[in-house]
């Protein structure tokens, strides 16, 4: 049961070529659909274009396509799947792209125009944004950073939700460590993700001398996901950087030290959307996110990594499920 | 950013917006511990064994099977659809195998796939090269008193040397291009660079690392020409130059 997410990583690599492909020829495809929608859309506005779902009995908002893109891994994948479907029962004509990427991809795709809305973790937003500002375990401070930060890059950063996926140095049961100040004399082994090795709240906050000083004995870099904690298990390494919401820290019993020091930001999540898509739709829009974004809980993004991590769920589904259990659609 | 810039032990961290010809002819940036060098050496001492076993496994079963024309279809038709296997899946699928058994992420996992991609086209050219010896050739040394190893070993495996070291020479290049799929499964070796250069979103890596592995490829073609040139005898080269000439 362990080895399914990996192996099901494994089948999607396999897979992303001709996704890629396939996407390349959908794309080329919506280009030729969205310029014969717009010509048709002035003289026949009764059938909007551009929606492959019937709506018979919903009023659709007028305005332009949404497009929205989760990142490549679950909980961003479900997380853009619940934006994107409360949206579209709201009546939005959203597209909810293909994931891709991680953050460095998400918000240059903004950037460039390619996506119109991305959902962030706040404390990444601002690693990536403004990397020589302090961090901070408030998010209002980090949301007063980074909003003028997107604002230069045309978009809009609304309301962060109370769902956090927080940074978590994890360690098996049994360490006797309770924070990460306990680990500076216990010669661990640590895995992180390659990016890890460059962060200041990663290994090189761990590393710092002026902060938490821990030599590691060996460092290995593993891909971010279930590897980390099928490493862990197997004594390979004995902290890993993961995530807080990662079903599998509760699954095989491990621990999440107290970062004592302060070194790890706020990782609210929160929807980043293209200013002028925002503006043309009027207030009503950034409202109807602000409303899911207030809905949306940490105790949401840990059930639904274990839907989609632990139960092997589709992303859509689980995400259709809480929408309907939430009485949003 | 000085803090990026500070060296910590056995990690690259490079800063992102360093030039590829700053990065990439710094002395320490090979010489250092985790540096181009060790990456180096991971990859070619796990290429060599990988190679070298593959010989071992291949060569003889294949000179075997093809001397004594048996089991033609089937082997030939198990060893080609093995090549239809993704040797990122192979590998993949059994680290979790090797960690829940305490083998650790390497060397089985790797060594695995990449010795099931060298197997085929060593098996392959060894099982050609030997039974296109022509019938004639094998009856005359049959005359002469050889025995079934003798015509093997002297008349069939030496006229056919130049397919089967053809073979060896692209199974290793397949291995050295292969390789660097361990970073990507808890390893290290050249594949490290574009492993981090990726994830830390840095071109000068990701470059550099392409570099590493394509020219480690090439050179090793290269060794192999020139092994061709030492081992094979000057008139086994000149019949498969004509051989090379008629297929033509």
């Amino acid at each position: 049961m362990i080895t399914n997410p990996t192996r099901r990583r494994a089948t999607v690599k396999l897979l992303a070529p001709l996704v890629a492909l396939g996407l390349v020829a959908a794309a080329c495809g919506s280009d030729s659909d969205d310029d014969s929608s717009s010509t048709d859309a002035p003289t026949d506005s009764s059938a909007p274009a551009g929606s492959d779902v019937p709506t018979t009995e919903m009023e659709m908002m007028d305005g332009p396509t949404i497009r929205l893109r989760g990142q490549d891994f679950s909980e961003s994948v479900t997380i853009a799947e619940v934006y994107g479907q409360f949206l579209h029962a709201k009546g939005y004509d959203v597209e909810v792209l293909t994931p891709a990427g991680f953050r460095t991809e998400a918000i240059d795709s903004i950037q460039n125009g390619d996506v119109d809305l991305i959902i962030d973790y706040i404390g990444g937003s601002l690693t990536a944004l403004v990397p020589d500002a302090p961090t901070s375990a408030d998010p209002d401070e980090i949301a007063a950073l980074i909003g003028p930060a997107y604002a230069d890059i045309g978009a809009t950063l609304l309301n962060y939700s109370s769902a956090v996926d927080g940074d978590a140095f994890v360690v098996r049961g049994d360490s006797e460590a309770t924070t990460i100040s306990d680990v500076a004399g216990l010669d661990y082994v640590f895995g992180g993700s390659a990016a890890c090795f460059e962060r200041e709240q990663c290994f090189i906050g761990y590393t710092d001398p002026d902060l938490y000083n821990i030599t590691f004995a060996d460092t290995v870099t593993l891909e971010f996901g279930p590897l980390l904690g099928e490493a862990l298990s197997a004594e390979e390494v004995d902290a890993v950087q993961w995530n807080t919401t990662a079903p599998q820290i509760a699954e095989n019993g491990f621990k999440v030290l107290e970062d004592d020091l302060g070194l790890h930001p706020a990782q609210n999540i929160a929807p980043i959307i293209n200013t002028e898509v925002l503006d043309a739709y009027g207030a009503q829009l950034g409202a109807d996110l602000d409303e899911l974004s207030a809905l949306i809980t940490t105790a949401d993004l840990l059930a639904w990594n274990t839907e989609t991590d632990i139960e092997l769920r589709e992303s859509d589904a689980v995400a259709t499920e809480w929408l309907e259990a939430s009485g949003l659609i | 950013m000085p803090d990026s810039a500070r060296p910590l032990p056995g990690q690259v961290a490079v800063p992102r917006d360093i030039g590829f010809v700053d990065w990439f002819f710094d002395v320490g940036t090979w010489t250092d511990k985790g540096g181009i060098l060790d990456s180096l050496w991971e990859t070619v001492l796990l290429c060599s064994i990988v190679t070298i076993v593959a010989v071992i496994v291949s060569v003889p079963i294949a000179a075997a099977l093809a001397h004594f024309g048996k089991a033609e279809v089937s082997t030939t038709w198990l060893v080609s659809i093995s090549r239809a296997v993704p040797t990122f899946a192979i590998a993949a699928l059994l680290v979790p195998w090797s960690l829940r058994r305490g083998w650790g992420f390497e060397p089985w996992p790797i060594f695995i796939a990449l010795l099931l991609l060298a197997l085929v086209p060593i098996y392959l050219n060894t099982y050609t090269a030997i039974s296109q010896v022509p019938d004639g050739t094998v009856d005359a040394a049959r005359a002469l008193g050889h025995s079934e190893t003798s015509i093997l070993t002297k008349v069939e495996f030496a006229l056919g040397a130049s397919v089967v070291l053809s073979g060896i020479r692209v199974a290793a290049i397949q291995v050295v291009a292969t390789e660097p799929i361990r970073a990507f499964l808890g390893g290290d070796g050249l594949g490290r660079y574009v492993r981090d250069g990726f994830g830390q979103n840095n071109d000068t890596l990701v470059i550099g690392g392409m570099i590493l592995i394509g020219g480690l490829a090439a050179l090793t073609g290269l060794i192999f020409v020139l092994l061709e040139r030492i081992v094979l005898p000057p008139g086994v080269r000149r019949l498969a130059r004509q051989q090379g000439d008629r297929t033509r």
